[in-house]
């Protein structure tokens, strides 16, 4: 294999941690709540903007601003789950209810930090311009943060979610809210726990995002074309199967650039998406969903 | 069949003096933005109607609209703008290059029984993406150059840009709603309610799905795509960012929400709502607000009119004609409303206002799901 | 004359065989009877007949087509009815409404004008007549069992699945419903009627059809089929172990 394809590889792999993060979210709260919250794409376009600000005018480390992100996100889940849970939304209106937030976050971004691209000053960032060398090949640092997280993630949600209380409450509600609601499940909080992790997580990405990517409030429309791809390859509300998926998203992307150029990758991501939903609709790793 | 008889007899009726107004308007020199605000409002009627062909009747909510109006769009750049056809010659091709898009799309999704809606909904999503990266990858299409469209012949007996524009958009608009008419009062249209309904009982009394939905998409798509070939006249300058954008999809889903899914007509009704709202904003210099106002009023609509604004109008015409007939001419005679089309949007808000006020007989939301879980 | 002729039917839902090559034959006239305790897979039966659900092996000869070949709206067409046992209406759909749009699409296809004016019959039929113009969310479990019938009947089914009619009502509204499923058969309608009531099987069935766990384990004329131990056994003892 050339070095462009083995490059080319290993950097798909890295920012197929980052699509994992993405995705996770948006994966729980589907899988588990029924909620096609597509406000989780504001939230990871906020928490790269306030990683880029705290960072540009304050100095921060660029990893430092997730102790401000993580518990924004979370916030914003229960915030949005405590409404989701007063209006009583179904599948499909959540999801038109969640465009609406969307297109509102997205002024609300413009307006405040304009439609120009935005990248945090080099002096400030350690991690956008490092790497470590294999022979030819470079790992950067940043996806390689991003990836390692998605490797927590993966491996803390599952835990959670088969070993804890609270993660039998969520299979239990994702199963038949009715009857766990009978078995003294408390619905509503469950939901609303969850519904602030799964948030957390997608602001987390956006700091990821942050540390290597220039920011623009149109950006997030991209992301759709990615992190969709993934969670339905993935399967809906399985943390492991999104990390899977999203290395693989990386991967057919990383090689289509580096064979036919940049503009290539989504049609690639695309084609992977309609070969999944016509042999493998419940996802590529659904054999045991988490949830 | 009276009842058809009288709706086609008002449609035609509509028709013919909507043809007349640019003629009358001559006439009486009245100023062009006339013209070119009621093509615009035709224009998101259009696209509007032809994406409840879809999602209002089978209930599979699309967000793909932007794909179909672009491959409009990019087919007339290429042909009439690049390749120098007659420009009433391409625009049936792009019509027909977003019906063809239409049906491979639907071929993948609507084969298989055990894909339900939201995987439908956001295929769609991703495939206006798509779109877009295959027009960007390949430079006879568009390569990231952008196409001029200044120049483009257009035929002469339809005079000059202005009321080309108008009479093309009519046109197009008219004849997409009268095939949501038609579609709405026949055996195809009762198929595609019932699919709405529930798919597997409507299969399992003889509705043929696949084949229903199939009609339902190459519907909307093909009409989105001639009227989108129609708007390639108004860009100047086509580019991916401008055709490809969330714009199409955003407004045609909100136009159709407010003004009801179920029936043939309220898309056009929410059309001609959300437009004088979105112009008059933009005129009054209100553009970065516009969208945090419409994303706002997306969210108030799907949880507070669930069945559109156009039924509560209609059910209630004795008190909402007049009201609106008597705003109009209210505004008119005072100096409220410096403009007709000031006039026409405060008097549609009063009106609108009036016939929302909740009746009595509504019953809550809770109580029906309540009922639901107690017939299960 | 035979009707259908089902064959080494099976179907299995991940860990449970719902089917387990299940032959079954109906002739024409028959009222068939389906009884079983609960998850033995008389509605699945119905299911894959309907194509409701696919099967995983076996055939089901209608009319010289196998039905498992046919998409559901196709196995309507070839004349093949079902209801459900939760009635499941079109909700935006008026009661003549819903009638209508069987009779539209249903076994044989006609015009919407021709469907509006057809339909009475089959209201009238049902006991509907009262309610056609209401929609769905005004009428009582009675009326939305009746409407499945009605619905079904609009097909014009020649053989027609009935999935526990019965469940959820009470004595009068047992006793007219047992009296229109006679009126259907004397229409010349084919049966097949799924029911937990064995009383009323018993008493209207002209063959019974016991599956349990998925098998069949006896066949024949009612008041027969009833006394076998193996039948007793099956049936009482799980119907113990369920109360």
């Amino acid at each position: 294999m050339p070095d462009v394809l083995v490059q080319a590889v290993v950097s798909g792999v890295l920012i197929g941690g980052l699509y994992a993060v993405m995705s996770v979210g948006i994966s729980l709260s589907w899988g588990a709540l029924k909620i096609i919250n597509l406000a989780h794409f504001s939230f990871i376009l906020l928490g790269a903007y306030v990683t880029y600000q705290l960072t540009a005018s304050l100095g921060w480390d660029p990893l430092l601003t997730l102790a401000v992100v993580i518990p924004g996100g979370f916030l914003a889940g229960v915030a949005m789950q405590v409404f989701f849970e007063w209006t009583k939304v179904d599948e499909f209106q959540s999801l038109i209810i969640s465009f609406g937030i969307f297109i509102i976050f997205q002024s609300v971004t413009r307006s405040i930090w304009t439609a120009d691209f935005r990248t945090i000053p080099t002096d400030r960032n350690p991690y956008a311009t490092a790497s470590w060398f294999v022979g030819d090949i470079a790992i950067q640092l940043a996806p390689f943060i991003a990836f390692v997280a998605a490797l927590g993630i993966a491996v803390g949600t599952t835990y959670l979610l088969t070993r804890t209380y609270f993660g039998k409450s969520v299979r239990a509600i994702a199963h038949d809210p009715e009857i766990a609601r009978a078995f003294g499940v408390d619905h509503r909080r469950v939901a609303i726990l969850l519904s602030g992790l799964a948030m957390a997580f997608s602001a987390m990405a956006g700091t990821f995002i942050a540390t290597f990517q220039s920011l623009s409030p149109a950006v997030s429309f991209a992301w759709f074309g990615i992190v969709f791809p993934v969670v339905i390859l993935g399967g809906l509300g399985n943390s492991v199967g999104a990390l899977g998926a999203g290395v693989l998203v990386g991967v057919a992307a990383g090689i289509a650039t580096a064979l036919w150029g940049p503009l290539a990758a989504p049609l690639v991501t695309f084609l992977i998406l309609i070969a999944a939903l016509l042999f493998r609709p419940e996802g590529l790793f659904a054999s045991r969903s988490a949830v | 069949m009276t009842a058809r008889r009288r709706s086609l007899v008002g449609f035609a009726l509509v028709f013919l003096v909507l043809l007349l107004v640019p003629i009358f308007a001559e006439r009486v020199d009245a100023p062009g933005f006339y013209l070119t605000f009621m093509f615009t409002a035709f224009f998101w009627i259009g696209q509007a109607t032809s994406w409840n062909m879809l999602t209002g009747y089978t209930g599979y909510f699309s967000f793909g609209q932007g794909a179909w109006f672009g491959i409009g769009v990019y087919t007339i750049g290429i042909l009439a703008a690049k390749e120098g056809w007659p420009f009433l010659l391409a625009l049936p091709v792009g019509g027909i290059l977003a019906a063809v898009a239409g049906t491979l799309l639907g071929v993948v999704v609507f084969r298989l029984r055990r894909l339900g809606g939201e995987i439908f909904a956001l295929t769609t999503l991703a495939i206006a993406f798509v779109f877009a990266s295959l027009a960007r990858l390949f430079p006879f299409i568009d390569g990231g150059r952008g196409i001029f469209m200044t120049g483009t012949p257009l035929p002469e007996f339809l005079g000059d840009f202005r009321r080309a524009m108008y009479w093309l958009t009519l046109v197009v608009a008219a004849v997409t709603v009268l095939t949501a008419y038609l579609i709405h009062e026949s055996r195809l249209g009762w198929g595609m309610f019932a699919i709405r309904d529930d798919e597997q009982v409507a299969e399992g009394l003889g509705v043929p799905a696949f084949r229903t939905k199939m009609l339902a998409l190459v519907a909307n798509a093909f009409f989105s795509g001639m009227m989108g070939g129609v708007w390639a006249l108004q860009i100047g300058f086509i580019t991916v960012e401008d055709v490809f954008n969330i714009r199409v999809p955003l407004f045609v889903i909100l136009m159709s929400v407010l003004g009801g899914m179920t029936h043939w007509l309220g898309p056009a009704v929410g059309a001609i709502i959300i437009f004088t709202l979105t112009d008059r904003l933009n005129s009054a210099g209100l553009e970065d607000v516009n969208l945090v106002i419409i994303g706002t009023l997306l969210i108030v609509l799907v949880l507070a009119v669930r069945e559109g604004v156009y039924l509560r109008l209609a059910e209630r015409w004795r008190i909402t004609v007049p009201i609106f007939v008597g705003a109009m001419i209210l505004f008119g005679l005072t100096p409220i409303g410096s403009s007709v089309i000031w006039d026409f949007t405060f008097a549609s808000f009063v009106t609108l206002l009036v016939s929302l006020i909740p009746t009595r007989a509504e019953p809550a939301r809770i109580d029906d799901d309540g009922a639901e879980r107690q017939a299960a | 004359m035979r009707m259908l002729a089902g064959t080494k039917l099976s179907k299995r839902f991940g860990g449970i065989q719902a089917l387990d090559d299940v032959s079954v034959n109906i002739d024409e006239g028959d009222i068939l009877g389906l009884v079983g305790p609960n998850g033995s897979g008389k509605s699945t039966l119905i299911n894959v007949l309907s194509g409701y659900h696919q099967a995983d092996s076996g055939s089901a000869l209608f009319g010289g087509v196998d039905l498992l070949g046919l998409e559901p709206h196709e196995i309507a067409a070839s004349g093949v009815a079902r209801t459900y046992q939760i009635p499941r209406p079109f909700s935006s759909m008026t009661v003549l409404e819903n009638v209508a749009l069987s009779f539209m699409f249903g076994r044989n296809r006609h015009s919407l004008d021709e469907a509006r004016s057809a339909t009475a019959g089959w209201l009238e039929f049902t006991g509907l007549s009262d309610v056609a113009a209401e929609p769905i969310d005004q009428l009582t479990l009675h009326q939305l069992k009746f409407l499945e019938l009605a619905r079904a009947l609009a097909t014009e089914p020649k053989l027609l699945l009935l999935d526990e009619v019965l469940a959820g009502l009470n004595p009068t509204e047992i006793e007219e419903s047992i009296d229109m499923i006679r009126r259907i058969h004397s229409r010349g309608i084919t049966l097949v009627i799924v029911e937990h009531v064995i009383r009323v099987v018993t008493a209207l069935s002209t063959r019974i059809i016991v599956l349990d766990q998925g098998r069949v384990i006896a066949v024949g004329q009612p008041d027969e089929v009833m006394r076998e131990p193996d039948v007793v056994k099956a049936y009482l003892g799980s119907r113990w172990k369920h109360a």
